[in-house]
């Protein structure tokens, strides 16, 4: 028998492939925020086009239910995540504060705004979700007035999310590997600066159009 | 060259007198050509402060003994030039591995009980044939073995990782990119279920955070990203197929 | 007392590199309880810096067709200038090719045959056969009448010592790293074990073993300049010496290698002066073809060595705090060419002196390399002097080297001599039963804790250790350096022994309290006076050139009277060492031409 390390008392109780399974599931539930996010960006971003274009999209994805079945689904897809990710924040966060500290290493600093950008996300998300809810069904006037009214609260949910999308994809393929690092960085960094882009263009027609339909 | 007065400020603790709780102390030193934070130290201890701590062994980046955090990065001070840096520079002895005293830590213990958890070894069944020729290997083979290899088990890696910082059983890039060594290597008989039982954990290769201080601060240009994420597509594959 | 903590196993080898790791593994395959003592990490010992390779005469690659072992000795025998063990280079030459399968067996990623035909930088064609595809090749070497040097890439030593550290993790075989020994325990005809001292707290070990190794590595740091690692300084053999019963053999054998970069001395290879670099002077004059005009900068190692301080000795030095050098000249190679045939030297220079070779002059100078001499064993490897005291590698006198080691001669060694004296203490400590008086162990223990005390209280005066041990490295660097002459070392004898008295009187600065530096080297210094007497004085006796021992006094070699060792002793008390001689074994190839031209060549990359 060759000794290579497996202890037998490992081999009863806890899944021995647990950690992969949560480390798949914080892979494949972020692509698919990831995702949903870029789609939601370029479909709210249909605004710069025209009023109508954002609404016949609206009313499309309402009359073949997309919408009640993708709102749901992404927030189970967001709740399996913060569940997942949850287990990487350390016991002791001042171990992490310091460490960034003392090595001034700029992915290491990333990571601690994903941190303070994920939960900035999980509140404001959870407003946003609950006003377009309230304001069923989605048109450019309701949506307008309210960009309008909270401008700020976009801009910050804007940077917060793509930010935190930014450097979360980017950091998977880092630890998969499948693209180099710079390469990945450098293209992930172009797609992030065009979706905040279209986003902050998006929101500026919408804060235009709040004042004119009100 | 205009000479320059340096300024060293220096972590001191030593366990034995644990009345003198650790602080930074200051010397001052003229610089040289040429000069290395080895010959520096050196000099501090020879000239002004015998008692001063520090490990240098080969003092030219092959034996990995000299890694401390050099105005706080990870980095060897046999190769670390003076002149690259402002006239402060600030010393400290790697976080993670226990305190020997000022500047010197213990690796040495860290990366035995890391071979030991990781296997780092060959394992076969085969017997060793004196009379027999050696077993043939293409080059390509030997060299992509030796890529890994290069580690000189220095610490940088493992003083960069916030991974590394926060939780004690963490194998760390150079853990993970010891055991890519193996994987590579036909003569060892491992299975790649084997190897999932020693780092398909978090304590192996999912623990990563992905942050690659350690592909950064690796001395020997080591490429730990591409060997982090051989081994995690390795282990995933692993994991799934059972 | 019982204050010392004591351990007790069958076998104790101090000193974790090539040498003593392989000796391990041979004694615990055996059976046998091995505790092995380390100044520092077995992965960080100096055998990892060895980047050549190591000799072995497989025969695979095309320029090592039709090699066997006969050709390995003769070129061996050369090199020694007749001054090894012929039986011991024959066991060496016939072991190499197993110890290197076996290397491959457990780890050692070799570089492999590829088949084909490659152009040499000389314009001559050779091709590796389909038939040895795969098998472990060697590359040139200086001395050597056969390509067979066996390496992986750029990390031969670097491999080798993950390998067999690796089998010594697996064995499970108990590694104390940060111990030092610092005083053999014996009886007067038994080595019993050591007193170690703890670099971790500065506390006292006893370790009780039937059979010690010393396996320290060589005594390079002497010189103010070395290539070797800071730690090479010739512990065991001080050990050895102190017992006043262990000879030393062949001390003054001491080879140098002629360009050293300034100031942290790591080796430019020769390729550098190989590809067309020269060497220049503070006035920027190329020296070497004034000397030497028919080879200039590539006449054989110990020429241009003997040259540079020739030169030196004349003013000619650029000045510095780390003492005159001279230039190393290469950038008119262009930067295409030193970035790519010559990168390992330009990234040397670059990462430890800051120096750009493609603008820049390289510093360099002559500097210390190996030791052919250390602690006397017979080819088992068996100790002179005292039973169950054997020795290993660099640190021993097996003696393979004589008066000059061949390139990759020095790895193989440590291999061979590990696997097969490791067979040797394994029946040793098989046959031995493990006797001893306590009293005497506690007597030793307590003669070590009281030369602590002493240092730290001052109680024999306050020299300052770091100014005598550079004063020792000064005096061997002027006066016993590569090219020796009667009166130079009367002058470092004369030197050596005011240093020896003065570190009698060593007194600490500091408190000497836990893993204190200073207290460290303060133990050390006067074993490493005592060792640099030795080299001296024997150099001084040897009244002939062999190897690397240049006498300008004495420029020929006079096999009459001279072919015979040297042994040194030293006796309790004593100012300077005994010194006696033994004949060489001569079996099989007497005494003849090396057939260097010029005088005789060191090689060593």
């Amino acid at each position: 028998m060759l000794d290579t390390g497996i202890s037998p008392q490992r081999s009863i109780g806890r899944n021995p492939r647990m950690d992969l399974y949560l480390d798949l599931a914080q892979l494949i539930s972020g692509f698919l925020l990831v995702g949903f996010l870029w789609t939601h960006m370029v479909f709210v971003a249909t605004i710069i086009i025209g009023v109508n274009t954002f609404n016949s999209l609206a009313q499309f994805l309402d009359d073949y239910y997309l919408s009640y079945v993708g709102i749901p689904f992404i927030g189970l897809v967001a709740l399996i995540h913060v569940i997942v990710v949850c287990r990487r924040i350390p016991n002791r966060y001042q171990d992490y504060w310091r460490h960034a500290r003392t090595i001034m290493h700029f992915d290491t600093w990333t990571w601690i705004f994903q941190v303070v950008t994920a939960l900035g996300i999980a509140f404001l998300a959870g407003i946003h979700v609950f006003l377009v809810i309230m304001g069923w069904p989605i048109e450019a006037d309701t949506s307008a007035a309210r960009m309008h009214a909270f401008w700020w609260f976009y801009l910050v949910l804007l940077i917060l999310g793509e930010y935190h999308a930014g450097f979360g994809i980017y950091r998977q393929f880092v630890k998969w590997g499948w693209i180099k690092r710079k390469t990945i960085g450098f293209a992930l960094k172009s797609i992030t600066v065009i979706i905040v882009a279209l986003g902050l263009a998006a929101l500026w027609v919408f804060v235009q159009l709040g004042g004119a339909l009100r | 060259m205009k000479n320059r007065t340096l300024t060293f400020s220096i972590f001191r603790y030593n366990p034995a007198t644990p009345e003198i709780k650790p602080h930074m102390q200051s010397y001052q030193l003229d610089e040289t050509t040429g000069m290395t934070v080895f010959v520096a130290l050196n000099r501090i201890r020879e000239e002004q402060d015998p008692s001063l701590m520090f490990d240098f062994v080969c003092r030219a980046a092959i034996c990995g003994s000299c890694a401390m955090l050099i105005n706080g990065k990870p980095r060897l001070a046999c190769k670390t030039l003076t002149r690259d840096y402002g006239s402060k520079i600030t010393l400290m002895p790697l976080p993670v591995f226990k305190l020997i005293g000022d500047l010197s830590v213990d690796t040495g213990t860290w990366f035995r009980h890391l071979s030991i958890k990781t296997r780092a070894w060959i394992h076969t069944n085969k017997e060793f044939d004196p009379k027999a020729l050696e077993e043939r290997m293409d080059n390509a083979t030997a060299l992509e073995i030796y890529e890994p290899e290069r580690c000189i088990e220095c610490g940088c890696c493992i003083a960069g990782c916030a991974t590394a910082n926060i939780r004690e059983d963490f194998l760390g890039a150079a853990g993970l990119n010891r055991v890519a060594r193996f994987m590579v290597d036909p003569r060892d008989h491992r299975t790649e279920q084997e190897y999932f039982e020693v780092v398909g954990s978090d304590e192996g290769v999912f623990g990563c955070y992905g942050l690659m201080a350690c592909d950064d601060n690796c001395p020997t240009q080591l490429p730990l990203q591409w060997q982090l994420a051989f081994v995690r597509r390795k282990m995933a594959v692993a994991g799934l197929k059972r | 007392m019982s204050s010392y903590h004591t351990h007790i196993t069958d076998v104790l080898i101090i000193g974790a590199g090539l040498a003593g790791e392989r000796a391990a593994i041979e004694a615990s395959s055996h059976g046998l309880n091995t505790i092995i003592l380390s100044l520092v990490p077995p992965r960080r010992s100096h055998s990892t810096a060895a980047q050549g390779g190591m000799q072995a005469s497989l025969g695979n690659s095309a320029m090592g067709k039709g090699d066997s072992s006969d050709i390995h000795f003769a070129d061996t025998v050369k090199g020694s200038d007749w001054g090894c063990e012929q039986d011991v280079a024959r066991l060496f030459c016939e072991t190499v090719p197993i110890a290197v399968r076996q290397m491959a067996y457990w780890g050692v990623p070799w570089s492999r045959v590829v088949a084909g035909t490659k152009t040499l930088p000389d314009g001559r064609v050779i091709e590796d056969t389909k038939d040895k595809e795969g098998l472990i090749t060697g590359r040139n070497f200086g001395g050597t009448a056969k390509w067979r040097t066996c390496y992986t890439a750029d990390g031969t030593g670097h491999t080798m010592q993950y390998t067999i550290d690796s089998i010594v993790v697996k064995l499970g075989i108990t590694v104390h790293d940060r111990m030092e020994a610092i005083s053999l325990i014996h009886d007067g005809e038994k080595c019993l074990g050591v007193v170690a001292r703890c670099l971790r707290t500065g506390k006292l070990n006893v370790y009780i073993a039937k059979a010690t190794v010393i396996a320290t590595g060589g005594y390079g740091r002497l010189y103010g300049a070395s290539t070797n690692a800071v730690i090479c300084e010739g512990t065991g053999m001080a050990l050895a010496i102190d017992t006043g019963q262990v000879p030393l053999g062949n001390m003054e054998a001491v080879q140098f290698h002629p360009t050293g970069m300034v100031p942290v001395w790591i080796l430019i290879t020769e390729g550098a002066r190989g590809d067309g670099g020269y060497l220049l002077d503070k006035n920027h004059h190329r020296f070497m073809p004034d000397y030497e005009p028919a080879k200039k900068d590539l006449a054989s190692r110990d020429v241009v060595s003997r040259r540079m301080i020739q030169h030196m000795r004349k003013g000619l030095g650029v000045d510095s705090p780390y003492g005159p050098y001279l230039w190393l000249d290469i950038r008119h190679l262009g930067a295409k060419h030193i970035n790519t045939n010559l990168r390992e030297i330009a990234n040397i220079c670059r990462n430890f002196a800051g120096v750009d070779p493609i603008k820049e002059l390289i510093p360099v100078r002559p500097t210390q390399h190996y030791s052919m001499g250390g602690v006397r064993t017979n080819i088992d490897g068996a100790a002179y002097g005292l039973k169950g005291l054997f020795a290993v590698g660099e640190a021993s006198c097996w003696d393979l080297h004589g008066f000059n080691r061949l390139g990759g001669n020095s790895l193989a060694e440590t291999v061979v001599m590990g696997m097969v004296v490791g067979k040797r203490i394994a029946e040793y400590a098989l046959g031995a039963t493990l006797e001893y008086s306590y009293a005497l162990v506690e007597e030793k223990a307590k003669q070590q804790q009281e030369r602590i005390d002493s240092l730290i209280a001052c109680r024999h005066g306050r020299e300052d250790v770091f100014k005598i041990r550079q004063e020792m490295e000064e005096t061997l660097m002027d006066y016993v350096g590569i090219f020796r002459t009667g009166p130079a070392l009367q002058t470092a004898v004369d030197r050596l022994q005011v240093l020896h008295e003065r570190s009698k009187h060593i007194g600490l600065r500091t408190s000497g309290v836990g893993a204190n530096p200073e207290i460290t080297a303060a133990l050390r210094l006067p074993g490493m006076i005592r060792l640099a007497l030795t080299i001296s004085y024997g150099a001084l006796q040897r009244t002939e050139s062999r190897g690397s021992h240049a006498r300008e006094d004495f420029p020929k070699r006079d096999d009459a009277n001279w072919l015979k060792r040297t042994l040194a002793y030293w006796p309790d008390g004593a100012v300077l060492p005994e010194l006696k001689y033994e004949p060489v074994t001569i079996t099989e190839l007497p005494p003849g031409d090396r057939g260097y031209g010029e005088s005789s060549a060191s090689s060593k990359n």
